[in-house]
C-alpha cells in the first residue's frame, strides 16, 4: 500500500476527490440539467409561468401524476407478493419468475409500448375480440399499463433483499408464540419492510412519471385527452417552442429532486422504531 | 405500529384523491370532439384559426358547441397510427400515397374526396433554408451536393416532406436538362446522391427537421415553402433559397370512416368540406399554405415566392407511379443502399 501523506492532519486526497467527483459531474449531469432552468426562464418568469398554466401543461402533469400513482400502486402491492412468494417458497420455475419479473429492465420502452399494442390494440392477439367492448390502448389505461410494464421489476428488486436478510427466527418466534400466518406477516414482517416498501415506491413513482417511450405508443398523444407531461414537453420541443417544453422539464426535474430528497432524509426516520 | 397505519390511511387517502382528479378530457363532457390527426406543419393554421373559426361557424348554424383535439407527426407515423387504432376520425396527411395506404387497410373508403381537388386542401413548393448571409453559397439543389455542406433531411420512413423533398431534388434535374436537351436521369441520380452524402440527420418529421435546424445544427434544410416563411416571421437568421425549379407538394384530407359513428357524420363532412371554403383557403394562405381553389387567394400573400419551373408530382405519373419509380427504386434502392 503506498503511504497517504498527512501534512498537519490535513489530507489532500479529500478536497482532490471531491473536486474530482464534482468535475466529472458538471458536464454530464449538472450542466445539462441548469441548462433546462436557465433556459426555462431566460424570457422571462412570466412566460415561464404562462406555459405552466397552460391548460394542456396542466392536463399533462395531471395525467402523468395519476397513471404514475395507480402503476406504483399496483407494482408495490404485486412486488411485495411476488417477493413474499418468491422467497417463502421454492418451487419448479420460481428462478424463472424472478428472472422475468426482472425483464422489463432491459428491454426497450419502445419494445413494451407496441407489445402491449400488439395486445390489446384493435388488432391484437386480444384486442381485436376485446376492443368492440371497452378500449384499453389509446386511453389512461393503456398509459397505467405501460407504467406498470416498464416499472414492474423496480419495487420487488428492492423488496426483495430485504425479505431474503430478514431473519427467520422472528417469523418463526412470532409462530410460536401463537399468531396466525397473517398476524405474522402485519405485525412481524410488513414493520421490517417499511423502508423498503417506499423506497420502492418513490423509485417506481420516479420512474414512470418520466416514462416517454412506451407511452408515445400506446397514448395515441391526442393533447389535453392522452398526453402526459413527457410527450407534452417532446410534443412541445419539436414544434419549435422550447420555452413551453423546459417548463414543464422544470417541472419534473424539480418532481424528482423532491422524490429523491424524501428517500434519503425519509430513511432515518423509517428505520427508527 | 402507528407508521404503518398512518402509510395505510395515506395511501387510501391518495386512492381516493388519484380516483377524483383522473383528469377528464378537457372538454367537460357533453360536447361532441372531432379528432384530428395531421402531418406535423398543419399544426399552426389549423389550432390557431380553422379550428376556432369552424367551431363559430357550427355553433352559428346548428346552436351547437364542438371541441377539436389534435395530434401532429410525420405523415407516415400518422398512417401508422390509425392502422394500429388510434381514434382519428380526419387524416390531414402530407402525401395522396398515405391516403391508398389507409384505403388498402379498410380505414378510408376509396371514393375518400367529392371536390375538384380531389382531396388535396392546399399546396405549398419546396425550398432550401439556409443560415443568415448563405456563408455556403446555395443557389439551387446540386449545390448542396458541394463538400462541407451539412443538410438536415427528414426521414422518408416517418414522414411525407422528406418523400416530396426527394421528388423535387430528382424531377427538378429533369426538368431542367429537359429544357436544356435532353432528359438526363444519370445526372439527376447523381444529385441525389450527392446530396444525401452531405445529410447529417434523418428527423422523424419536417417539423422535428426544422427544430433541429433552428438550434443552430447543420448548413442546410430542404422543406415546405412555409416552414421558411414562417420562421422568417419569427426573425429566425435564415434565408429561403428559391430552387430554379421545385415540386409542389400537395396534401390530401379524408375522413376515417372506421372511427366515425352515423350520428357524427354530419358534423364530420361539415369539417373536411369547410376547408375548401373561402375562408379557410384564406387561413391557409394566411399561415403560407397556397390556396387549391382559388389563384386570385394567394395574391393576398406577397411573401410567396415566384417558381421558374414548377412541377407536381403529376411528372411522374402521380403518386402510384412515383413512390415505386422513384422513392423505392431509385431513392432506396441506389441511393440509400450503396
Amino acid at each position: 500500500m503506498s503511504s497517504v501523506r498527512h501534512v498537519r492532519g490535513f489530507d489532500i486526497a479529500k478536497p482532490l476527490s471531491i473536486f474530482t467527483m464534482v468535475g466529472v459531474m458538471l458536464p454530464l449531469i449538472l450542466l445539462p440539467l441548469a441548462s433546462i432552468f436557465i433556459y426555462g426562464t431566460s424570457s422571462g418568469l412570466d412566460k415561464f409561468w404562462q406555459a405552466l398554466i397552460a391548460p394542456e401543461a396542466i392536463f399533462a402533469l395531471q395525467l402523468s401524476l395519476v397513471t404514475s400513482f395507480w402503476a406504483t400502486l399496483f407494482n408495490v402491492i404485486f412486488g411485495l407478493f411476488a417477493a413474499y412468494v418468491l422467497t417463502k417458497y421454492k418451487f419448479w420455475g420460481s428462478n424463472a419468475l424472478t428472472v422475468i419479473i426482472s425483464l422489463p429492465t432491459a428491454i426497450p420502452t419502445a419494445v413494451a409500448g407496441f407489445s402491449l399494442l400488439l395486445l390489446w390494440g384493435p388488432y391484437g392477439l386480444l384486442g381485436r375480440f376485446t376492443d368492440q367492448y371497452f378500449h384499453i390502448m389509446f386511453t389512461a389505461f393503456a398509459i397505467i399499463l405501460a407504467n406498470i410494464f416498464v416499472t414492474f421489476p423496480l419495487a420487488f428488486g428492492v423488496i426483495k433483499p430485504v425479505f431474503e436478510t430478514m431473519s427467520q427466527s422472528l417469523e418463526e418466534a412470532s409462530a410460536t408464540m401463537g399468531a396466525t400466518r397473517w398476524q405474522t406477516f402485519w405485525h412481524v414482517t410488513l414493520p421490517s419492510l417499511r423502508g423498503a416498501i417506499v423506497t420502492g415506491a418513490l423509485l417506481t413513482f420516479a420512474r414512470a412519471i418520466g416514462e416517454f417511450g412506451s407511452t408515445i405508443l400506446v397514448s395515441g398523444n391526442l393533447a389535453s385527452r392522452t398526453q402526459t407531461a413527457p410527450l407534452y414537453i417532446f410534443a412541445k420541443f419539436n414544434e419549435g417552442q422550447v420555452e413551453a417544453a423546459n417548463a414543464i422539464a422544470i417541472v419534473l426535474a424539480l418532481f424528482s429532486f423532491f422524490i429523491f430528497s424524501v428517500l434519503f432524509f425519509a430513511q432515518s426516520w423509517l428505520d427508527k422504531k | 405500529m402507528n407508521r404503518i397505519k398512518f402509510f395505510i390511511t395515506l395511501i387510501i387517502f391518495l386512492s381516493i384523491l388519484m380516483t377524483a382528479c383522473l383528469p377528464s378530457p378537457s372538454n367537460g363532457g357533453g360536447k361532441r370532439t372531432i379528432t384530428v390527426y395531421a402531418f406535423s406543419v398543419m399544426k399552426e393554421s389549423l389550432e390557431k384559426e380553422i379550428y376556432p373559426a369552424f367551431k363559430e361557424k357550427w355553433r352559428k348554424e346548428h346552436g351547437e358547441e364542438i371541441e377539436f383535439t389534435s395530434s401532429f407527426a410525420g405523415s407516415e407515423t400518422v398512417v401508422n397510427q390509425i392502422q394500429q387504432g388510434v381514434p382519428a376520425q380526419i387524416a390531414i396527411l402530407s402525401i395522396e400515397r398515405d391516403v391508398t395506404r389507409l384505403i388498402q387497410s379498410g380505414h378510408v373508403p376509396s371514393d375518400w374526396y367529392v371536390t375538384a381537388q380531389k382531396g388535396i386542401v392546399n399546396k405549398t413548393p419546396f425550398v432550401i433554408l439556409v443560415r443568415k448571409g448563405n456563408p455556403k453559397g446555395i443557389q439551387d439543389f446540386p449545390d448542396l451536393a458541394k463538400e462541407g455542406v451539412k443538410v438536415i433531411h427528414p426521414d422518408p420512413v416517418s414522414s411525407g416532406g422528406a418523400q416530396w423533398s426527394i421528388l423535387a431534388i430528382y424531377g427538378s434535374e429533369l426538368l431542367k436538362s429537359e429544357k436544356a436537351g435532353a432528359k438526363d436521369e444519370a445526372k439527376a441520380l447523381e444529385t441525389l446522391k450527392g446530396i444525401w452524402k452531405n445529410v447529417v440527420s434523418t428527423p422523424g418529421s419536417a417539423r422535428e427537421a426544422r427544430t433541429q435546424f433552428e438550434t443552430g445544427f447543420g448548413d442546410a434544410l430542404i422543406t415546405y415553402e412555409l416552414e421558411g416563411l414562417l420562421m422568417k416571421q419569427a426573425n429566425a437568421p435564415i434565408e429561403v433559397i428559391i430552387p430554379k425549379s421545385t415540386i409542389f407538394s400537395e396534401h390530401p384530407v379524408a375522413i376515417v370512416d372506421k372511427n366515425v359513428k352515423a350520428d357524427e357524420r354530419p358534423v364530420i363532412e361539415a369539417f373536411r368540406n369547410y376547408l375548401w371554403t373561402d375562408e379557410a383557403q384564406k387561413i391557409f394562405v394566411k399561415y403560407h399554405f397556397r390556396s387549391v381553389t382559388n389563384d386570385k387567394l394567394n395574391e393576398n400573400n406577397p411573401e410567396f415566392a415566384k417558381i421558374e419551373l414548377p412541377f407536381t408530382v403529376q411528372q411522374f405519373g402521380g403518386w402510384d407511379k412515383a413512390y415505386p419509380d422513384v422513392i423505392e427504386k431509385i431513392f432506396r434502392d441506389q441511393v440509400q443502399k450503396k
